[in-house]
């Protein structure tokens, strides 16, 4: 019996429900979302249009996709020597650039945060001033190192560093200020110096964080690496763009397959560094 | 004989216009064991991070041993900051680094240079920290993390850490404030245990009435920045507290109706 | 007195920090054998540095009249480039996100090709595809944009499969219990509690293309990149930092714009 008065009450619903519709979301809608995802649509719209994109002579040209990647595939192991020397360099470039950038990364991470020498006017100017640097892609930065020194290793460990160093200075900065002031306060109150301070208390606990940060930047590093050689630069990215312009199809796919090999490898060793150090 | 601590008309204004501290004066001699009570707002943390300087004051004078410390700067404030130990609601230690490393945090103030700046403690002071957490019964935990503790085993480590410092004033912030009643009870016990048996001055901020009057030697009343109360625990009458909370006992008391006797758990707000 | 010295840490992280230390040292030392790099050749070349910054880089210049408009135009195409291949990249990461996790997809065998997939194509650098495309495509924004689209869809397939992971396993398991379909479990319990985490993935998704639209551009990709590699070819370093200048302007601006929409995002 009751089952058939609910099932009449739904249609007595039902019917109702043309005149008048029971609303089921939240009162209070966040409106920014609609606007938002209406202004990327219209945006994206706007973009294509203004690219003048010519679609057609790119859907026909499609299938050579398939030839170059068949093509790539067909690795040729001739040029070994070649292709692993570059790749050495570049991992090299990656890695010294990194651990320059780590320790200058730190030195003016402290004078950025607010926390550590309590002076925010140095803060703000130190902090202005690694934006600037930050927001110039790396490769820019390669490009005048090289026009500055020539050709050579030094441009690209000098270009990558001032990326780096800028990335980390903003990211070491927002996790030292991320301790607690309590923190700080207790070894005020013992009269340690702030740099003592710096030292003892912010720099090691924020060093799980600065593993982290460290991780996900060589990732970077090494690509940006990899692909400083085809503005110029030496490395594994001179060979790749070189044989590719060369028709060595052969050479770019075994030196692209080891590209992508080194940067798995890196993206899984640091996946297990950061579980050790945060267990 | 110069007391520890001397206050004299002390004022001290925040920029929002809230007045913490109103011409206060009062004095702190060898050995006392002093709590300080008022509702939140009081000015309790105030008076105590006036002390060491963490919060400068508006107006008055502050002497530690005899020595201004309104006027101090740079090295000459830290050398009086590791004369006084503090201790904190929220233990503030290092977490991430040992027990041990933390208790030595506090002969940070003694070295100068590379030494403090690498950690490179003295065997000595190595020796004589694992000395003090031995005493404390916290000796098996020296290298544990100190995120891996409970709440009244890292606030042994806090007061360890003070102590470390050789102070002549020990500052504790609702030192209790954060813990069950039994750890509680563990705390103020070591406290009063410690400093009696080194004869440092301690100051205690409380918001548990009882505690306070169970451990202290003198009870300092704080109401919206001044004081309405000091003297011996005896003294504290019914009406005292009416003074210093602004609401009679009873309603201090979650659950209702006065004791008679003090010592049951007064869990004023 | 050495033999029986306190130590600080237990002996476990002691021995770790040790092996960190120990390898970044080694790693230091071999790189800096190979490549032969000298930190101090830089500061011997100090006064070259100088020199070049001071004569040919400073003051920034402009370039002649006629050709502001068309530098400000290649700034509208590198946004324009990032705006359109980080939406498209979004719209299907979105729908191949889907199948990349064991969890939710309706073919749980196939997620892990699929995240493989993504893993693949995520870690050749961006450039690196510009440079495959541009041999079988020829030069031209198209390719540029096509470049752009991989590597930003491989990167937010990976995001959203970690986004959908973390936020929405108890509300699809309690849908799959009433007994939602597919697409219904998709809209709605997966799209209303990760849209505010995959937008703000696509908005660091846009931060990162700007930054890359511009870099594809340098090699043949057109935009703001293209004009400056032109000017420091042409070794006309004072209108080159001109540029730079205006890239900079242009990256900060974006980020603020995105910073500020992620926070309203958030609410």
């Amino acid at each position: 019996m009751n089952d058939l008065s609910l099932e009449n009450s739904r249609m007595a619903a039902g019917v109702s429900g043309k005149t008048k519709r029971i609303p089921v979301a939240c009162k209070d809608k966040n409106r920014t979302l609609a606007w938002f995802l209406l202004g990327t649509a219209v945006l994206t719209v706007l973009s294509l249009l203004y690219l003048q994109i010519d679609w057609g002579k790119l859907l026909s040209r499609v299938p050579d996709i398939g030839t170059v990647f068949w093509k790539l595939a067909h690795l040729d192991f001739s040029k070994m020597d070649l292709i692993g020397s570059s790749l050495l360099e570049t991992v090299s470039i990656a890695v010294l650039s990194l651990l320059y950038s780590l320790v200058l990364g730190i030195l003016f991470g402290m004078l950025a945060a607010k926390n550590v020498f309590r002076k925010p006017l140095l803060s703000t100017i130190v902090q202005s001033f690694f934006t600037f640097l930050r927001a110039v892609p790396t490769p820019i930065w390669v490009l005048l190192m090289l026009v500055c020194l020539g050709m050579g290793p030094e441009a690209g460990v000098a270009g990558l560093c001032v990326h780096t160093t800028a990335f980390f200075t903003r990211s070491f900065a927002q996790s030292f200020e991320s301790i607690p002031e309590e923190t700080i306060e207790a070894l005020e109150a013992t009269g340690t110096t702030r740099l003592s301070i710096f030292c003892n208390a912010i720099l090691p606990g924020s060093l799980s964080q600065i593993v982290a940060w460290v991780g996900m930047r060589l990732e970077t590093n090494f690509s940006e690496c990899a692909i400083l050689g085809m503005v110029g630069a030496g490395g594994v990215g001179f060979v790749i763009s070189s044989s590719l312009q060369g028709y060595d199809y052969g050479t770019a796919g075994t030196a692209i397959l080891l590209v992508f090999a080194i940067a798995y490898l890196i993206e899984r060793i640091f996946v297990q560094i950061k579980k050790k150090f945060n267990s | 004989m110069e007391p520890i601590l001397r206050f004299r008309n002390v004022t001290k204004n925040y920029p929002n216009g809230v007045h913490a501290l109103q011409n206060v004066s009062f004095t702190v001699e060898e050995g006392e064991f002093i709590s300080v009570i008022g509702p939140s707002g009081s000015g309790k943390s105030t008076l105590l991070r006036a002390i060491n300087r963490l919060i400068p004051i508006s107006k008055g004078d502050v002497y530690l041993d005899g020595q201004a410390v309104s006027q101090l700067r740079g090295k000459a404030l830290r050398d009086m900051r590791h004369k006084v130990g503090m201790i904190f609601q929220n233990y503030n230690l290092v977490y991430s680094l040992s027990v041990l490393q933390n208790v030595l945090h506090g002969r940070l103030g003694y070295m100068s240079g590379p030494k403090g700046i690498f950690g490179l403690y003295s065997e000595q002071d190595k020796q004589a920290a694992l000395d003090l957490l031995e005493e404390m019964g916290m000796k098996q935990y020296s290298y544990n993390r100190a995120s891996d503790l409970s709440g009244g085993q890292k606030q042994r480590v806090g007061i360890a850490r003070a102590i470390n410092q050789n102070p002549k004033l020990l500052l504790c912030d609702e030192p209790i404030a954060s813990l069950d009643p039994s750890s509680a009870k563990t705390i103020m016990d070591l406290l009063h245990d410690m400093t009696r048996k080194r004869n440092i001055a301690c100051i205690v901020n409380l918001h548990q009435l009882d505690v306070a009057l169970k451990y202290s030697t003198r009870i300092i009343g704080l109401s919206k920045g001044e004081i309405v109360f000091d003297g011996p625990p005896q003294e504290l009458t019914q009406k005292e507290i009416e003074k210093i909370y602004g609401t009679g006992c009873e309603n201090l008391m979650i659950g209702g109706a006065a004791d008679e006797s003090k010592q049951d758990s007064l869990d004023c707000a | 007195m050495k033999a029986n010295r306190i130590p600080l840490i237990a002996r476990e992280q002691k021995k770790l920090y040790t092996w960190f230390l120990v390898i970044a040292v080694a790693l230091f030392a071999a790189a800096t054998v190979f490549t032969q790099f000298n930190p101090l050749s830089l500061l011997a070349n100090g006064e070259a540095f100088w020199s070049f910054l001071t004569e040919d880089f400073f003051p920034p210049a402009l370039p002649a009249g006629e050709k502001i408009p068309g530098i400000f135009s290649s700034v509208a195409v590198t946004l324009a480039l990032a705006m359109s291949s980080t939406a498209i990249a979004a719209i299907f990461a979105f729908l191949v996100s889907l199948f990349g996790s064991e969890k939710i997809s309706p073919f749980p065998k196939f997620a892990k090709v699929v995240r493989g997939f993504a893993t693949f194509l995520r870690n050749i650098p961006a450039l690196v595809w510009a440079f495959i495309l541009f041999s079988s495509l020829g030069i031209g924004t198209g390719v540029g944009f096509v470049a752009l689209c991989i590597t930003s869809f491989a990167f937010m397939v990976r995001a959203f499969v970690e986004t959908m992971e973390d936020v929405s396993q108890d509300c699809i398991e309690s849908l799959s219990a009433v007994g939602a379909t597919f697409p219904q479990r998709v809209s709605q319990a997966i799209l209303p509690s990760c849209l505010s985490g995959f937008l703000s993935w696509f908005l660091y998704c846009i931060e990162v293309n700007i930054r890359a639209s511009t870099i594809v551009g340098m090699v043949g990709g057109g935009g703001v990149g293209l004009t400056l590699f032109s000017y420091i070819k042409s070794f006309q370093y004072d209108i080159a930092l001109s540029i730079i200048l205006l890239i900079a302007v242009m990256v900060i601006v974006v980020d603020q714009i995105t910073a500020k929409l992620r926070k309203e995002l958030g609410k």
